[in-house]
């Protein structure tokens, strides 16, 4: 019987159970969570925009100089695409969890506003 | 009268009965949480539960008898609760009366085959299937069962628990005499409450909840309570009929160790839900009826010599 | 008795994702039944004509949550050999790497799920655990638990530094303990294989006529492992042992897998053993020239075709993916009759059902 040995042997040990909300949670280094641009770096050139396979992220272009970065996070995937596809190395995966929302329509994150001057 | 109305409602029968199965269900599911890794839930959990269950909405599919399944369930409590009564609570007796073991046995059936009926009056393909294999199951373990019980009361020639309980007083604890006829009583017990591993009428994977598929709210609610009490009442004739030496104590030895005991039951009918896997129906009729119910004439066979 | 039938699905406790059987009993025996297909179809396939290669490796990701990586490693692959790039032999060991993790867990996943089926919720919950394990690896190296994200076409996106290499020997080791322990319960159960033993047991020549691959062939006696026959890189540099058994019944597709495991995580060291040092990605080019390829791998369940066309443009022209379920599916009424009602649970998961890979 050695299911009789196991079952023991996990009575005495200590649950293996995360309690997450009440207890630590341990998010590995490499984990892709919220997406974060760096402003000095994103010139607007809407390279990640087109890799995209989820369509989370939006130019909206007036002209070089005059450009929104919007992300929509209820779509985006965390795929890691955009921060991939990135030459200048701006956008990228924070390692924070990213919290829920009750309305994903009306969730948008605007990464990036430059107007013209 | 008043006396008579404590023990209905208070000791040893309606609120004693629901906080013992309440406990015995929080206990149960921590300890089975534990032999699988898990934390396990609350102390307040299984009452949240039936709380909860009671304040659902009611459903029952087009075409079920609604007033059966209403009754069925309060039919069982109520006998589950009658025989609650008749069974000694570490010494204490109130009813006591020769035959009332005969008594508790016919109750404590009564809510099998309530569950039947709630099976085929709740019209669902899964249910009528799981009232079936329950008729089956009751009689693959119900004869091991009640064979293995009639053990004790040859050995001290009475059918009443209190005198079984004095007369192992005198001889020593009946399960040193006994071990095999209480092996198989627990089995039958498991068999009875129909919990893991011989939870065949309400398998989930293979007939989704039994018998009890399409009841909702109170009614279910209900179920639950039957259940816990019918396995606390079980463990407790068990541990009167078996273990049951401590009649003629000091009350408060009596008390500390008829807890122990119960504990160790407990302990052992989740170990075993733990450790074993749901058996086929028709092999579970096979060891019914090939080991099991040898094993209790043999039993008896070996009281019986030693009452010569 | 009369005859009824019984609905399974697409809701019921004893499946995981939507298909639909109704099965026809006689008291508890099993006359037959029917399947039905279809209830998680995504369009994958056609999607996959619109979007452009980067993004399909993340569109191919998601087809399955199970065997996500060995999905995009195969597509990757196919678009490397159109477009004629060699990918470094670190990053094809890395794929390597992630490819047999990903069997562990899908390996210790039926596991856990053939135990809870015949009531052995202990065991499903142990092997649920030590399954973590697996996963944990994967997050730390790349990120995601279930959608990897590892792989780009040209090569993967991260490298292992010494600490994560030495970490990945260490829960290795960890978890070849945890499934020798798992054998050695899941031998020694009565009830496991008094239940198991003799139910629906299929031949070789059945397996062949339909095709079947994966571990349900090898239980039955059919040697195919792609890995060996046709092994795409670097399984041609590595050796290990395919495993077989001769009986073909749910005891033996459950030993199968089970030493599969064990297998799978000895290879796991080989490949941490052999791995290179170099570069793991190389540049690619957005537009891939005209042709046609057809690649084959092994995924946990079995052999994984893709058939690629390409007309020289971002997107491609036609993306065709064969997943090793849906041919065990065929066999799931074949098995279905002269069983118990209780023997269902056991035929539907032996095969080890994906249906959101057998959809698409």
């Amino acid at each position: 019987m050695s299911i009789l040995k196991a079952v023991i042997n996990a009575f005495r040990k200590t649950p293996d159970t995360v309690k997450y909300p009440y207890g630590p949670l341990v998010i590995p280094k490499g984990f892709r969570g919220a997406i974060v641009i760096d402003t000095e770096k994103c010139s607007g050139c809407g390279l990640c925009v087109r890799d995209c396979p989820a369509a989370g992220l939006e130019l909206i272009k007036e002209s070089r100089q005059d450009y929104q970065l919007i992300h929509y996070p209820a779509r985006c995937a965390y795929c890691g695409q955009c921060e991939d596809s990135c030459a200048r190395g701006a956008i990228s995966h924070s390692n924070d969890l990213v919290e829920p929302t009750y309305d994903s329509d009306e969730w948008v994150v605007v990464l990036k506003h430059q107007s013209g001057d | 009268m008043i006396s008579g109305l404590f023990y209905l409602l208070l000791f040893p029968g309606l609120l004693f009965q629901v906080i013992c199965s309440l406990f015995f269900e929080w206990l149960d599911r921590k300890l089975l949480a534990r032999f699988q890794r898990r934390v396990g839930p609350p102390w307040f959990q299984p009452l949240a539960d039936l709380i909860k269950l009671f304040s659902k909405e009611d459903l029952l599919p087009e075409g079920a008898n609604d007033l059966v399944a209403t009754l069925l369930p309060l039919i069982s409590l109520s006998a589950v609760l009658t025989a609650g009564l008749y069974i000694p609570i570490a010494g204490f007796t109130p009813f006591s009366f020769e035959g009332d073991l005969i008594v508790i046995l016919f109750l404590m059936s009564v809510p099998t085959l309530a569950y039947y009926l709630a099976g085929v009056v709740s019209v669902g393909v899964y249910s009528i299937l799981g009232g079936s294999r329950s008729l089956l199951q009751f009689f693959s373990y119900e004869v091991p069962l009640l064979i293995a019980l009639s053990g004790p009361a040859i050995m001290s020639g009475s059918w009443s628990v209190e005198q079984i309980m004095i007369s192992q007083g005198s001889m020593g604890p009946f399960i040193l005499f006994q071990p095999v006829g209480f092996v198989l009583a627990v089995v039958g017990l498991i068999g009875k409450l129909k919990r893991d591993p011989l939870d065949i009428p309400k398998a989930k994977s293979e007939v989704v909840g039994g018998p009890l598929t399409e009841f909702t709210g109170a009614k279910m609610g209900l179920w639950h309570l039957v259940m816990n009490i019918q396995a606390v009442l079980g463990i407790f004739l068990l541990t009167n009929l078996y273990l049951g030496w401590t009649k003629t104590f000091n009350p408060l030895v009596a008390v500390v160790v008829f807890i122990i005991e119960f504990l160790v039951l407990v302990v052992i009918l989740s170990g075993a839900s733990a450790i074993y896997a749901r058996l086929r129906i028709d092999q579970l009729a096979g060891l019914g009826w090939r080991i099991l119910v040898p094993l209790s004439l043999l039993q008896i066979g070996f009281v019986i010599l030693m009452g010569i | 008795m009369n005859k009824i039938s019984i609905p399974i699905g697409p809701q019921h406790p004893l499946l995981k994702e939507p298909l639909t059987m109704n099965i026809d009993i006689s008291g508890e025996r099993v006359l037959g039944g029917t399947l039905r297909l279809g209830y998680v179809h995504r369009g994958i396939e056609r999607l996959a004509q619109q979007k452009t290669y980067v993004q399909n490796v993340h569109l191919i990701e998601r087809i399955c949550g199970i065997c996500s990586h060995v999905h995009t490693t195969t597509f990757c692959h196919a678009v490397e050999t159109l477009l004629g790039i060699d990918v470094p032999i670190r990053a094809q060991y890395i794929r390597a790497l992630m490819c047999e993790l990903e069997r562990v867990h899908s390996h210790l996943l039926w596991l856990g799920i053939i135990a809870k089926h015949v009531g052995l919720d202990t065991i499903f919950m142990h092997t649920w655990h030590d399954r973590e394990l697996a996963l944990d690896i994967m997050e730390e190296v790349s990120g995601g638990r279930v959608s990897h994200a590892a792989n780009q076409i040209g090569g993967v996106r991260f490298d292992l530094s010494q600490e994560q290499e030495a970490m990945i020997r260490k829960t290795v080791n960890d978890l070849s303990d945890k499934a020798n322990t798992l054998m050695d319960v899941i031998e020694n159960e009565p009830v496991l294989q008094a239940r198991t033993k003799g139910v629906a047991p299929l031949s070789a020549e059945t397996i062949k006529n339909y095709c079947v691959v994966g571990p349900v062939a090898r239980a039955s006696g059919v040697d195919v492992d792609m890995r060996r026959d046709h092994p795409p890189p670097p399984y041609d540099r590595l050796t290990f042992n395919v495993i077989t058994r001769q009986d073909g019944d749910a005891w033996a597709r459950t030993v199968v897998r089970a030493e599969e495991t064990r297998e799978t995580l000895k290879l796991c060291h080989t490949i941490l053993d052999e791995m290179p040092d170099g570069p793991v990605s190389v540049r690619a080019p957005r537009k891939v020239p005209e042709g046609e390829v057809v690649v084959r791998s092994e995924a946990p369940r079995g052999e994984l075709l893709y058939y690629l066309r390409s007309d020289g443009s971002e997107n491609p022209a036609r993306l065709k993916v064969r997943t090793p379920t849906l041919p065990a599916l065929n066999l799931i009424p074949k098995q279905l009759s002269a069983i118990h009602v209780a023997d269902i649970p056991v035929v539907m998961a032996g095969v080890d059902l994906c249906i959101a890979c057998a959809d698409r």
